[in-house]
């Protein structure tokens, strides 16, 4: 049985250009849309730590160390990790997947450009 | 103590009474030059030009580290430097009364000309009264101690004991040396004593050559302040326990803020194994450590957040925290708990209104608002 899922319209692509994120509203939720390196990106608006407004954090890169980087610190993922405002906890946008606590990934929403505005999966 | 919840409703945390027992004003060194006596109102108009770092302005707050500034992070203003502005997002928090901490004079201690540590908290107690105080009766204040000028600091704390906002002494104990069991303190506690007032020890993470702040043989901040709170909570705990204090001033009310609450029952039966050997040493102790240990308050914040929600009701229980333990969020700190949090916990809900509410207002002496008293 397919999944019926409702699309939102949430704004103009154009509103949203390459390493910039929103906030928007579609149905009941609020989500961040992210736009990294032309690929957007959806998460809930929700950390799942003390229920702050994760997408109201920034975004940036962040550091990494162990067996993938040859145990040397490294500076990676930029423009792809969201960290929360109220206690700095760190996401993976494109994959939801939390930095912190491996058994933590976030939804994340099919997000597409439909006639110049931004379509959201819910 | 019952507290009504809404008609017919089930209760909430707009319906809880909520506590705050530690939050954190900003106190800009312009501000307290106008309440600073001379000749210190100069330097800190002075240090009002200079750009400090976060928490380390030049000679009010030293702080001996400096961490790489890496893109990204937390992006909130940590700062709230008046009162309409907490009060606005202390009610976004659902909290309904608040005691107030400062940010840069939790490093007071550090302050190496004991002239200057007086001035400073002089300054800022008078501040206090008179711009937050005196403004917003739902903000209760706590008198900073000076520990440099112990017999100084009890004068002030006597001359603002009296205003209505005032409901603690809070004692700083960033880079203290002495620690607060030592002698010298004895003003501060016969103020405490004929004031009424309690008193509530609160740290911050500093590297300082002073025990238990030695920590520059970590190298992350993890490590730092992971145990600078509760080694410090630890430290003076121990100190006013050997050498009697909370024995000799029983009237006074004991509070240990911003560590946790894990360090608690480690401590408790830590000495209580060693006062069954050594209880020669330490004879104005009547009973187990533990004993005065359940007698004192612990802020809650930052509250343990175990894999396992339930494990920190079993973390309370160990210390008798459901009577003992006050909500404290630390706004707009970096690792501040928002009252919600704690109200999801499975504790019981009488546990529950006591640790959000009831053991603040017995520990700081404030009046529950009507409304959430239960109607007989």
């Amino acid at each position: 049985m397919a999944e019926v899922r409702q699309r939102h319209r949430v704004g103009l692509a154009a509103d949203l250009p390459p390493g910039r994120h929103t906030i928007v509203r579609a149905g009941n939720r609020e989500l961040g849309i992210f736009n990294i390196a032309g690929t957007l990106h959806a998460l809930p608006n929700l950390c799942p730590h003390q229920r702050g407004p994760l997408c109201a954090g920034s975004t940036s890169g962040t550091l990494v160390d162990g067996d993938t980087t040859g145990w040397k610190l490294t500076w990676s993922h930029e423009g792809e990790i969201i960290t929360c405002p109220w206690h700095g906890l760190e996401f993976h946008v494109p994959t939801g997947q939390c930095m912190a606590w491996p058994e933590i990934r976030l939804r994340t929403y099919d997000v597409s450009v439909v006639d110049g505005e931004i379509e959201v999966a819910l | 103590m019952a507290i009504a919840a809404e008609k017919g409703g089930r209760e909430t945390l707009a319906t809880t009474f909520v506590l705050d027992g530690d939050v954190h004003l900003n106190e800009p060194p312009g501000e307290l030059a106008e309440y600073a006596e001379a000749p210190w109102d100069v330097g800190l108009r002075e240090i009002a030009k200079a750009s400090g770092l976060y928490l380390a302005l030049p000679g009010m707050a030293p702080r001996a580290e400096y961490r790489v500034p890496w893109p990204g992070g937390q992006n909130r203003s940590q700062v709230v430097t008046n009162a309409a502005d907490m009060r606005r997002e202390l009610d976004e928090l659902h909290v309904d009364v608040a005691v107030l901490y400062p940010d840069n004079l939790l490093m007071l201690p550090m302050v190496r000309d004991p002239r200057f540590a007086l001035a400073l908290a002089r300054a800022y107690n008078a501040w206090l009264c008179e711009r937050w105080l005196s403004a917003e009766p739902t903000l209760r204040g706590a008198l900073v101690a000076c520990p440099q000028r112990p017999e100084e600091s009890a004068e002030d704390i006597r001359r603002h004991a009296g205003h209505p906002g005032v409901c603690c002494i809070y004692l700083p104990a960033c880079g203290l040396k002495p620690l607060y069991g030592h002698r010298q303190y004895e003003p501060i506690w016969k103020a405490a004593t004929e004031t009424g007032l309690p008193v509530a020890i609160h740290s911050v993470e500093a590297v300082f050559p002073a025990f238990p702040f030695q920590l520059e043989c970590f190298e992350t901040s993890l490590a730092q302040h992971a145990l600078a709170h509760p080694l410090s909570m630890i430290a003076n705990l121990v100190s006013l326990l050997e050498t009697g204090v909370p024995m000799r001033w029983p009237e006074i009310r004991w509070g240990f803020m911003e560590a946790g609450v894990g360090w608690v029952p480690w401590i408790a039966n830590r000495l209580d194994k060693e006062y069954l050997e050594r209880r020669r040493e330490v004879p104005h102790l009547k009973e187990r450590p533990s004993h005065y240990i359940r007698q004192f308050f612990y802020g809650t914040q930052p509250i343990e957040e175990p894999l396992a929600r339930g494990d920190i009701v079993k973390v309370f229980e160990l210390f008798d925290g459901e009577r003992t333990a006050v909500f404290a969020s630390d706004w707009p700190h970096h690792d501040f708990d928002h009252p919600q949090h704690v109200f999801g916990l499975p504790f019981s809900p009488d546990a529950r209104r006591a640790i959000l509410g009831g053991n603040g207002a017995r520990f700081y002496g404030i009046e529950i608002p009507a409304k959430y008293r239960a109607a007989a």
